[in-house]
């Protein structure tokens, strides 16, 4: 009999166990400020010392039986002014939290939390937007949520985003905003354009592929974005005109980087393009690197940095030249953008020994995460 | 000329005698071979799976959950030859069992498991049993559904990463950029999330995790023959293996999208359809002590 039930214990063990193994679906968030990090890596957000690489809190919401319904982080971490930590549990529950930087709560080791919002029905993969005391959700349920920084409340009713009725649209890129609209794209293959000041639609645009990232306002005043569709779209931001403007080689995943009149961004086949939106062309041939770019690139002074899937980040002058300028001595995979964090270059890493390296703006590597 | 009327003696290949392979050692190289090859060519087999379903999706109005039904049907037809080979090696071992001069034998050995066995593989000689006959068949299905639950999940594609895959595995012919992503919904799910139903306004159940369960208990049940051997230590397995397997899909619904779990119910329900058209399903078992002869 006791055979029996430590086989069927052991058993059920290996079902709980199993059953909270959620791989990864989604690459690390990361954001900065001061001398921390902070990384929302898979089950927990990790806020890492840059001066000594140590972490200084982990944050985690897993719950359920036995642990059996674990968080998800994946979505960069938000700073708001008053000193909270915005992370977005994408786990099966769902929660966005406000963590209070300056209060700790001691039992926990971790930051308090000061409000939590858990209405969202869809997976949170992209960032929210703040705007004085509002914060802009965007959630895979297809719904905007506005809430007031402060305490989490709903300020306003979600602002439903679909083409059709009896659709949603699944929005997996953080919004963007020229003063007086917001636009928000979606992976059905649309971008919206919204009141800030009724929070109506003013127009969407109907693409022919997905749109996972968020747009880019030039220096032209218009909006720019990639698609699914190999191409880079333009829009015209109080109309909504739109016009594809340029050809690329495979998806293009993250949002270009603005440079003057100039933008930067990759494809998934490992293009890294520059297009000038004065001239409305190439600057130079697009330049393949070794690995799939689904990051944006980061600005570092005279040269651009460009993170690959197999792990690399390139340094790419003004005139296409490329270089590797950081090369893992271990195996990993970068997706997520990296982040300058004063004389620090963070790098997060997906399967992965390190969820994060920390660089000198030389490519040397000052110290990672875990140590 | 033929006469049509008479049938004509097939002969089956003979093995060369005196190279010491019979029939059944070539039939378990043959099924090793199938296994080192799919392992080799593995993420061509996965990628082969997320085409088939993908198409499916695309036939049938960008339905998902209709399109992993029918996958599933048509797996269980491409299966069922094997399915059939196994159902049939486990009845002659079930039957092997239940035999009185083995039952006879185990009595007369138990204390000398050497003896026993060697007793036991005469009788398979003599009775013509092979012992892997209801195992090989088993075997060759492994890649098929450990390849499913791959193509399942980078097809729901609940995260960019997801999508990132489902993008690199699909076929040139199949216009990526169109359908992804996936229309995720079927009937009130979402199959990219855990399925929780709302009970009458008051409280939220998880309504697909609870048939996945009841569906495997009464496919192991159904599909379970009865034993007279006490000593029948398979019998013991399979008692317990009624209730865990459920309860093991169960935790696993629950936390996983519910496309798995629709994935899981039609295969169950196949299943039992499946053995009932072959005449296997023992509806007595589903009664309480119906189980015991």
């Amino acid at each position: 009999m006791r055979k029996k039930i430590l086989i069927v214990g052991l058993f059920l063990l290996a079902a709980v166990l199993l059953s909270g193994c959620v791989g990864a679906t989604a690459w690390p968030g990361l954001s900065a400020s001061g001398d921390a990090a902070y990384l929302a890596n898979t089950t927990a957000v990790h806020a890492v010392n840059l001066k000594t690489g140590e972490e200084m809190w982990k944050f985690t919401a897993s719950g359920g039986f036995l642990g059996s319904n674990p968080s998800l982080f994946v979505t960069n971490p938000v700073l708001t002014e008053d000193g909270s930590l915005i992370v977005l549990d994408s786990g099966n529950k769902r929660v966005m939290y406000a963590l209070d930087l300056n209060k700790m709560d001691v039992e926990e080791k971790r930051p308090v939390i000061r409000w939590e919002f858990s209405d969202a029905e869809g997976h949170w993969i992209a960032a929210p937007l703040i705007l004085g005391n509002r914060l802009f959700a965007p959630n895979a349920d297809g719904n905007l949520y506005v809430l007031n920084l402060q305490d989490g409340k709903k300020a306003e009713e979600p602002i439903r985003l679909s083409g059709k009725e009896n659709q949603t649209d699944r929005l997996w890129a953080q919004p963007v905003t020229d003063g007086e609209r917001l636009f928000v794209t979606s992976l059905d293959h649309r971008i919206f354009a919204i009141s800030l000041e009724t929070y109506e639609v003013l127009w969407s645009q109907q693409l022919d592929a997905a749109i996972p990232g968020a747009p880019v306002l030039g220096a032209d005043g218009m909006l720019y974005v990639g698609s699914f569709a190999k191409k880079l779209e333009q829009f015209d931001p109080v109309s909504g005109e739109h016009k594809s403007v340029l050809d690329t080689n495979d998806w293009v995943w993250g949002t270009p980087i603005v440079d003057g009149d100039n933008l930067y961004f990759g494809d998934v086949q490992g293009y890294f393009y520059s297009y000038n939106t004065k001239e409305a062309r190439l600057n130079w041939e697009p330049v393949k690197l070794d690995g799939a770019i689904a990051a944006s690139p980061l600005i570092l002074g005279d040269r651009l940095l460009v993170a690959t899937e197999l792990g690399d980040v390139y340094a790419v002058d003004r005139n296409g030249a490329a270089e590797v300028w950081y090369h893992p001595d271990k195996e990993g995979k970068a997706y997520t953008t990296p982040v300058l964090a004063g004389e620090y270059v963070l790098a997060a890493y997906l399967e992965s020994d390190y969820y994060l390296v920390i660089l000198n703006t030389e490519g040397i590597v000052q110290r990672t995460f875990p140590q | 000329m033929k006469n049509p009327s008479k049938p004509t003696q097939v002969q089956q290949p003979q093995l060369p005698e005196g190279l010491g392979f019979s029939r059944e050692s070539f039939k378990t190289f043959g099924v090793i071979a199938l296994l080192v090859l799919a392992f080799i060519y593995w993420p061509q087999v996965v990628a082969f799976m997320i085409n088939l379903l993908i198409y499916i999706y695309s036939l049938v109005g960008h339905n998902f959950g209709l399109a992993l039904i029918l996958f599933t049907v048509l797996i269980r037809i491409l299966t069922w030859p094997l399915t059939a080979q196994q159902i049939k090696g486990q009845k002659a071992m079930q039957e092997f069992q239940n035999d009185k001069e083995w039952i006879a034998i185990q009595k007369k050995y138990a204390k000398e498991k050497e003896k026993q066995n060697m007793e036991m593989m005469r009788l398979y000689r003599e009775r013509g049993i092979n012992p892997f006959g209801s195992c090989l068949p088993l075997l060759i299905q492994f890649p098929i559904l450990f390849a499913l639950f791959p193509a399942i999940s980078y097809a729901i594609g609940s995260g960019p990463l997801s999508i990132l895959n489902l993008s690199r595995n699909l076929y040139e012919f199949q216009n990526a950029a169109a359908l992804v992503p996936l229309n995720s919904k079927f009937l009130w799910m979402d199959l990219g999330l855990p399925e929780q139903t709302n009970l009458f306004g008051l409280v939220n159940i998880p309504l697909l995790a609870i048939i996945v369960a009841v569906t495997t208990y009464m496919q192991s049940k159904l599909l379970t023959p009865p034993s007279a051997n006490p000593n029948d230590q398979s019998a013991a397995v399979n008692r317990q293996m009624t209730i865990m397997m459920p309860l093991m899909l169960f935790f696993f619904s629950i936390n996983y999208a519910s496309g798995l779990s629709i994935y899981f119910i039609a295969g169950n329900v196949l299943s039992i359809v499946q053995y009932a058209m072959m005449g296997k399903v023992n509806w007595r078992n589903l009664l309480p002590g119906g189980g015991k002869k």
